[in-house]
């Protein structure tokens, strides 16, 4: 196990290195931030020479060279737009997203898992069809859509929930509920098509056939196997989540690290950019990495 | 009796079949009209792809004609509206109907090819790198990790800012992001079944290597595949109107219902149905799908 | 074994909350909005809000920049500085410049000014201002060539420091804009010894001007806090015990906090939700022009049909301002002429509050200038940057579909439109909104500038070049009002390009509080009082 967890560290900085070198490329290619970063009336003089004083005429190699050097010391670089070094503002926003992810996987995770099995076990009754309905109504509705309405409803109309912004756990409350339940419908549906294979098997079947009560059957030996999938959903939706910050943060005014990257993107400060992709890749690196180890505790039949 | 036709009773016993074999197409319609959810996701869906073909003869008006005498008409249910404009007209005067008729095509296009380009790419990748396992799998969950370590919207985001976001870099984008789902549980199921005695045993008497993978391995694992992808058309199709929200969806001339709910949210609260029309026809085609999609689950289990 | 599952499935949770654990505690415990924990638990009316507790809320859509205030170049940014840091002059409500912190100023050359400081100015650490400071912000600003105000103060050469409280602003050449660039956004004061003692970097972290408020806190993209300072040498402002940003870039989000009285003012509101703020009990929507006049740039360039001023014109007629300031933006505009707007040097009122529409003579004009049968051209357009614009852009290409000019909306997402302007790669038209910081029309003419647009426009007017370059540097203020409205006056003749509207700047305010917008955008405490 030391060996695998060791070996599977080593594996997290070539990946790093491959998103911070694709991200380089992309932002390198995307055009020059200068000319956003003065006003319409600003003259090309201007503008050229604003471009000079940033050394953003460089060639592509010695622009990477800078970077990467950068890179090893953890530095990215200074934001075009705060003028200050990237890394600490990336910092300095994560945990309001991940206060967010958080809640909003935990909101997730206590609807779709017992939701999941509940609506297996008993499927195609009329509770099956309410939660599979519900769960793929739910997830039809786009983000934004949902929380602009849930504003309207709780904030607006009856006024149980501030509007927007940070700060006590009734703030928390709308941008959980948004986030979360988007990403509970789809976990909903994987692990109930996870627990019906399972119920399906032969084994289960056997179980069955000879007698020992539904229940147990449920709980002791396809419980454990639907573990496995339903491990891989959940890390699966690490990703989704943190994409879905992305959205949900512009609506409710939350202070993260989504909404800092929209604007980094909208400005092409590349510093932000590559900044944040890191962290988030990290971020969710680490997760996939947590999610593996659960695998090998699970099922011993995995070698790796 | 004689002899002769004792034997030939026999033979006729033997040989010819209790009842006669029911064509295919009306084998596969019986299964579909068993389920209530089946056949209404495959009536809907059936219905989507025939408004998207004949788009041009069912909607009443130009989707992109500007009308300054009509702007914000309701629906003709409600006072204001008329049998003119059905679900009323959105605020530079166009009929909203119209608008999601030709919307469909946009849609459906963006979200079918990207799953396919997607679960092309997923699959092989996932059944290769979970077969082969080693040195292979190692490199090829490496580049999983990448992809899975960026969010899809935020990759999305980025590119489509960069190239500009067209239909064809938006399919593109899309099917490169999708991929890994389909690949990582593909390798996980892969790596379950590889060490279950079936296949061990088909090894052992000398079975083939790709012989094995095609005919055991692929029919366990088109259950979650099918599964994956009805819920990607479904993500692509809300993917594509949360980039409308940040501006980088299809852009106009083109009509597509995420552009059409995403004009529409300044308007939510007051002329509520140039967002919810748009999003009651994503909501209702992504569930027409997912019940689709459970049914051709049901009914390709081998063995259920 | 289930238990094994039950601890599996709680690790993974209990990793995810770790890591927000550690952090997640403090930056709560530190961001204080007062009011949004009232609103939260009661659906109280403003005017509670405003009896208990002296808190000025003002909702802005984007976040502050920066604290270097000769790095942002942003309307919004400044809003909030202007009340940390003075000016050495500034406009009043009628857009004169007035003294801020200069108490006497004396004209000594076309190249000289000298001027004397209000006596007993003091920084918020409690540095007295003196000539120094004058001297240590203009020429940074005027020198460094990284900073993006540079382009805007690079006329000025040196400041001599006479003594604690006199001082001489030497420019390079006759600068008949001097009072326009010292009165701008981006004009504050710095403190030299507080700059020079801790470092820039613990400026931008603890920043320190000679302004009404002083900062308290800024949680980024979030809020940021101002509280009064005693010392302000106008005297202290009793007005609000607190001024908070709070900074909600989604409209119909920043609506809503409006409409629950979660903030006092709401810049922004789109003309959707006009009604539903003004119905609302307890707020509604006060309008003020803006300094940004929407136009569509034209290329003048040889063999496209724009090239011949008849066509120009003809588009001009074709474009019924009317119905886009009035309908389309329901209000939100002022159809105009000029670029030069009210409230800047050499506007001309005669172009201003008025259009040309006139189908039959736009046809007329095609016809004569040999287009009878229409053409196509391209309308480039961002979305979402300015009020309306999408939809402005795609009424157009309806206008002039009338007159058989067919027109192909290519919607560009702001940093590409940006990309494609500098690239020179513009087609035949697209919209534009200008502003003019230094409030100098001068600025805006500057447009029809043959040499600096060439590629981009290639429109060339001798004339305008002859008073252009006379205006440039012409000391005498009346005669370089006169020169730059004639200017105005020959482009709306020709056309270089159509203007279409001035636009208006839409905040919601609670009924409570009495605030006038001025057309600068500035949000300056002070100013706004409780009723």
């Amino acid at each position: 196990m030391g060996k695998f967890l060791i070996r599977r560290l080593l594996q997290i900085i070539p990946v790093l290195f491959i998103i911070s070198f694709v991200v380089f490329c992309l932002v390198f290619v995307a055009g020059d931030p200068v000319a956003l970063m003065l006003p319409e009336d600003a003259s090309p003089e201007d503008i050229e020479q604003l471009r000079e004083s940033l050394g953003l005429n460089e060639p592509f190699h010695v622009q990477y060279f800078t970077y990467m050097l950068g890179l090893v010391q953890l530095d990215f670089g200074d934001s075009f737009r705060y003028n200050q070094s990237a890394l600490p503002i990336v910092l300095e926003r994560l945990p309001a997203t991940l206060e967010l992810a958080a809640a909003s996987m935990i909101v997730a995770i206590i609807i779709a898992i017992p939701l999941g099995i509940w609506s297996a076990t008993k499927k195609n009754s009329p509770l099956d069809f309410l939660a599979t309905g519900g769960a793929v109504l739910w997830k039809a509705m786009p983000n934004f859509w949902l929380g602009i309405m849930l504003i309207l409803l709780f904030s607006v109309t009856l006024g149980w929930f501030p509007v927007s912004g940070r700060g006590s756990f009734s703030h928390l409350i709308l941008p959980a509920i948004t986030l979360g339940t988007g990403i509970a419908a789809e976990m909903t549906r994987l692990i109930r098509s996870s627990m019906l294979e399972i119920l399906n098997q032969d084994y289960i079947r056997t179980a069955k056939s000879k007698g020992i009560r539904n229940f147990y059957v449920v709980n002791k030996h396809a419980f454990r196997n639907a573990l496995i999938p339903v491990v891989t959903i959940t890390a699966l939706q690490t990703s989704t989540l943190v994409g879905g910050t992305l959205v949900t943060e512009t609506v409710f005014s939350w202070p993260g690290l989504g909404q800092l990257l929209i604007q980094a993107v909208n400005t092409r400060d590349m510093a932000i950019v590559q900044a944040s992709v890191f962290i988030i890749a990290f971020v969710v690196i680490l997760m996939n990495l947590i999610a593996d180890i659960l695998y090998k505790i699970l099922d011993p039949r995995i070698k790796y | 009796m004689s002899v002769n036709s004792q034997l030939q009773n026999q033979n006729q016993t033997v040989t010819s079949p209790v009842k006669q074999t029911p064509s295919t197409f009306v084998r596969w319609l019986r299964l579909l009209l068993k389920s209530k959810t089946g056949t209404f996701g495959f009536i809907i869906v059936l219905a989507v792809i025939l408004v998207a073909i004949f788009a041009s003869s069912l909607a009443p008006y130009d989707p992109n004609m500007i009308n300054p005498a009509a702007m914000l008409k309701p629906p003709f249910w409600l006072e204001g509206g008329s049998m003119e404009h059905i679900l009323g007209t959105d605020n530079l005067g166009r009929d909203i109907l119209s608008r999601i008729i030709y919307g469909s095509q946009v849609s459906l296009a963006v979200g079918l090819s990207a799953v396919a380009l997607a679960g092309i790419i997923g699959v092989f990748v996932g059944l290769v790198a979970g077969y082969y396992g080693g040195f292979i799998d190692n490199l090829l969950m490496r580049l999983v990790d990448s992809f899975l370590a960026i969010p899809t919207i935020l990759f999305a985001l980025v590119i489509l800012s960069i190239f500009g976001p067209s239909v064809t870099t938006l399919i593109v984008v899309l099917g490169i992001t999708n991929w890994v789902q389909y690949a990582r549980l593909v390798r996980g199921e892969v790596l379950s079944i590889k060490e279950r005695e079936f296949v061990k045993a088909a090894k052992s008497i000398g079975v083939r290597d790709n012989k094995i993978i095609l005919k055991h391995l692929l029919p366990n694992v088109v259950s979650p595949f099918i599964v994956i992808s009805t819920l990607s058309v479904a993500t692509t199709i809300i993917l594509e109107a949360s980039l409308s929200f940040l501006g980088l969806g299809i852009q106009p001339p083109t009509i597509s219902w995420g552009g059409i709910l995403s004009d529409g949210r300044d308007y939510i609260a007051t002329s509520w149905w140039l967002a919810t029309f748009p999003g009651l026809a994503i909501t209702i085609t992504v569930l027409a799908i997912i019940f689709l999609g459970d049914w051709l689950r049901d009914v390709l289990d081998p063995r259920s | 074994m289930k238990r094994k599952a039950f601890w599996s499935i709680f690790l993974f949770v209990f990793s995810a909350i770790l890591l927000v654990g550690c952090s997640g505690g403090t930056s709560s415990s530190t961001t204080e909005p007062a009011n949004t924990d009232q609103k939260g638990t009661d659906s109280g009316t403003s005017e509670t809000k405003s009896e208990v507790d002296r808190t000025l809320t003002v909702a802005v859509g984007s976040d502050m920049v920066s604290f270097d205030i000769h790095n942002h170049n942003n309307t919004s940014t400044e809003a909030i500085h202007v009340n940390m840091f003075n000016y050495l002059f500034k406009k009043d409500a009628n857009g004169e410049i007035q003294n801020e912190l200069v108490e006497e100023y004396k004209i000594i050359d076309d190249l000289t000014v000298e001027m004397k400081l209000v006596e007993g100015v003091t920084f918020h650490n409690g540095d007295p201002l003196t000539s120094e400071d004058v001297k240590f912000t203009l020429e940074r600003v005027a020198t460094d060539d990284t900073l993006k105000e540079y382009p805007n103060y690079k006329q000025i050469k040196e400041v001599q420091v006479i003594d604690d409280l006199n001082f001489r602003v030497v420019t390079h050449a006759p600068e008949p804009s001097l009072f326009h660039r010292l009165s701008r956004l981006g004009s504050g004061i710095l403190p030299k010894k507080y700059i020079e003692e801790n470092g820039w970097d613990n400026f931008l972290a603890n920043p320190v001007g000679t302004g009404p408020y002083q900062f308290k806190e800024w949680v980024r993209d979030d809020h940021i806090t101002l509280v009064p300072f005693d010392n302000f040498y106008q005297g202290k402002v009793e007005e609000w015990d607190e001024v908070v940003f709070r900074v909600i870039p989604e409209n119909s989000t920043r609506v809503s906090e409006l409409l629950t009285g979660g903030v006092d003012i709401a810049v922004n509101i789109p003309p959707a939700d006009w009604d539903r703020v003004n119905s609302n009990e307890g707020t509604s929507v006060v309008q003020e022009i803006s300094n940004r006049v929407i136009m569509l740039i034209l290329r003048s360039t040889e063999g496209l049909p724009t090239a011949d001023p008849r066509v120009r014109q003809a588009l001009d007629y074709a474009i019924d301002d009317g119905v886009l300031a009035n309908t389309v933006l329901r209000g939100g505009g002022v159809p105009t002429l000029t670029m030069v707007g009210p409230g800047n040097f050499g506007h001309n009122p005669d172009l201003y509050d008025t259009y040309n529409y006139d189908v039959e003579k736009a046809k007329a004009l095609l016809a004569e200038a040999g287009y009878a049968d229409g053409f196509e051209i391209t309308l480039q357009s961002p979305r979402g940057r300015y009020l309306q614009d999408a939809e402005v852009a795609e009424m157009i290409a309806g206008m002039l579909a009338a007159i058989n000019v067919k027109v192909n909306v290519e919607f560009l997402e702001w940093s590409n439109f940006v990309e494609m302007r500098n690239a020179n790669e513009n087609k035949e038209a697209y919209l534009l909104g200008l502003g003019n910081s230094m409030f100098d029309g001068a600025y805006s003419v500057d447009w029809y500038r043959a040499e600096r647009y060439k590629g981009h426009t290639d429109y060339k007017n001798d004339k305008i070049e002859e008073l252009l370059n006379a205006s440039a540097s012409n000391m005498d203020q009346a005669e370089r009002e006169k020169q730059i409205q004639e200017i105005s006056a020959i482009a709306a003749e020709d056309v270089p390009f159509v203007t279409l509207y001035q636009e208006k700047i839409n905040i919601g305010v609670s009924d409570s509080i009495d605030f006038d917008p001025t057309p600068d955008e500035m949000i300056y405490a002070p100013s706004i009082k409780r009723k």
